[in-house]
């Protein structure tokens, strides 16, 4: 089962200096009640040393035990996100990219000038962890592909649908020619019998 | 007359040339053929016409290879100009320039074979001085389409090679990691048209970004930067690229797919409807047939309930009993 387990978006000055938290939404539910702060500092600290070494402009995928963290830092705002393996890479970075979009949309260049890790909750960002555990939703790719899979399933029940409809229809044409032949005798045979009894 | 002979289609006024030339050496040793050193005179005369018709049969097969090379050159033009990033004819471009490498290199040592044989003959037999200026004509005209093919050949390779560049930098363009500022707010921008304030560049993105294969995915692959070579990470953004590339083929061949299945569909419907035609068809007729049948026993019906003539032939059956049972009794 695919899963996210995190999403941070983090502002990364150019080398050198730890990157700053701007937002961060975790799904630690998979997680006993007693781990959930050590897991949330794992995760901070994992994703500061990530964000850290993703140079400007460019995407990473890290390996972490049984997550992978992927990255793209995008001109010095970084996304991060913890997902399993079974997360399609793709959806994964497009994910990130929507993020990174959406969060440029809402506050504009103002994280440049914070220094400080932002403890307050970006209500868009758990809203869309929670969406996104569908890597189909991330994807449009993805979505389409899958659309497109059920689309030819359907066709090829119709075509099976429709092809028992002509074996029907070829038993229907049997019989409509045998009963216009019978109906056709018929017929003659009343021609026949009208006719020739006119003297008994 | 050799001026003329020494332009453009060299074969035809070499033939006409040979003729006019063996003509007058024909008169020339017919003049000299009656003299004591006959045979001699005839000799060069006759040599020489054959070196002249060998070496206008050798100058008009340079030619010929010559125009069928600059055919293949004109070809390989066309394929180096029609080059696009994912659909690269390399394997024909290849062939086709070691093949005409090859024809240029033997048509240069013909010419070249060509121009020593003409030498040669001139310095050994007493030739007019037509003839010479006539063959060294004829070499140096091959020698210059040669070299002009030549020319092309290599603006062809030019060409090529620069058209090599250009997909790479697009390559590099696609799988970047390192941000311009300037060209930054128009790429990333695009899918935000709408909403983001700095967007004003649908167009500028798209000149690059390569036709209606690309298009699908031009919103993500738009928001990259450029690029500044940062080794380890491009086969990342690399496979990235590619597994979206892949996934735009695969949406693609699907939707072949499900156009086929459509098609398919629509000719089992109409073969069917044809079908059904028939039934109808059948149906009327048995209805037509069951009209008529009933209409007939109607018929029947009538004549049976309300025949006079059946209630006087009975009587005469019963008439005709008894006459037979009075008779038999009495």
């Amino acid at each position: 089962m695919v899963k996210i387990t995190a999403l941070m978006v983090l502002k990364c000055t150019p080398e050198g200096a730890d990157p700053v938290i701007l937002a961060n939404a975790s799904d630690l539910s998979s997680f006993g009640f007693f781990q959930r702060p050590s897991v949330k500092e794992f995760i901070v600290f994992v994703g500061r040393t990530v964000a850290r070494r993703t140079p400007p402009g460019q995407r990473q995928s890290v390996q972490h035990e049984e997550y992978k963290v992927h990255s793209y830092n995008q001109n010095g705002l970084c996304a991060l996100g913890f997902m399993d393996d079974h997360y399609p890479v793709r959806s994964a970075f497009s994910l990130l990219n929507k993020v990174l979009d959406e969060y440029q949309k809402n506050f504009g260049d103002s994280w440049k000038t914070v220094e400080a890790d932002n403890s307050q909750q970006w209500p868009y960002l758990s809203e869309a962890l929670t969406k996104f555990q569908d890597p189909a939703e991330a994807d449009k790719l993805l979505k389409i592909q899958r659309e497109l899979d059920e689309t030819k399933i359907i066709l090829h029940k119709t075509i099976d649908s429709v092809l028992a409809r002509g074996e029907k229809l070829d038993s229907l044409v049997e019989k409509s020619s045998d009963l216009s032949a019978a109906s056709q005798m018929f017929y003659k045979q009343a021609k026949k019998t009208n006719q020739c009894c006119t003297i008994l | 007359m050799h001026a003329k002979s020494g332009n453009a289609s060299i074969r035809d006024r070499t033939q006409e040339f040979l003729g006019i030339a063996e003509r007058v050496k024909k008169s020339y040793c017919s003049q000299n053929g009656p003299s004591s050193s006959g045979s001699k005179p005839e000799e060069p005369p006759r040599s020489a016409m054959a070196m002249q018709s060998e070496f206008n049969r050798r100058a008009s097969k340079i030619g010929f290879g010559i125009h069928q090379t600059s055919q293949k050159l004109a070809k390989l033009a066309k394929l180096a100009k029609r080059t696009s990033v994912f659909d690269d004819p390399t394997v024909e471009i290849q062939e086709l320039t070691t093949v005409i490498k090859q024809d240029i290199t033997a048509l240069n040592s013909a010419v070249v074979d060509l121009q020593f044989l003409s030498n040669s003959r001139n310095e050994r037999e007493h030739i007019s001085t037509d003839t010479t200026t006539h063959s060294t004509t004829v070499v140096d005209d091959l020698k210059n389409r040669l070299m002009s093919a030549t020319k092309e050949f290599k603006d062809v390779l030019t060409l090529r090679t620069e058209n090599l560049k250009v997909h790479e930098n697009r390559r590099q363009l696609f799988s970047s990691s390192v941000s311009k500022n300037p060209t930054n707010p128009f790429i990333r921008q695009r899918p935000l048209a709408s909403k983001s304030a700095a967007s004003t560049s649908a167009a500028s993105p798209l000149p690059w970004a390569n036709g209606s294969q690309v298009d699908g995915e031009s919103q993500p692959l738009l928001q990259q930067q450029q690029n500044q070579q940062q080794q380890q990470v491009v086969p990342i953004q690399d496979s990235y690229m590619q597994s979206r590339a892949e996934a735009l083929q695969n949406v693609e061949s699907t939707i072949h797919e499900l156009s086929s299945i459509f098609n398919q569909l629509a000719t089992l419907v109409s073969q069917q409807g044809e079908i059904a035609i028939r039934i109808d068809e059948n149906m009327e007729d048995t209805v037509a047939n069951v009209e008529g049948a009933q209409g007939a026993l109607l018929k029947y019906l009538n004549s049976i309930s309300s025949n006079r003539w059946l209630m006087i032939k009975i009587f005469f059956v019963l008439v005709f009993f008894l006459m037979i049972f009075l008779f038999f009794v009495a």
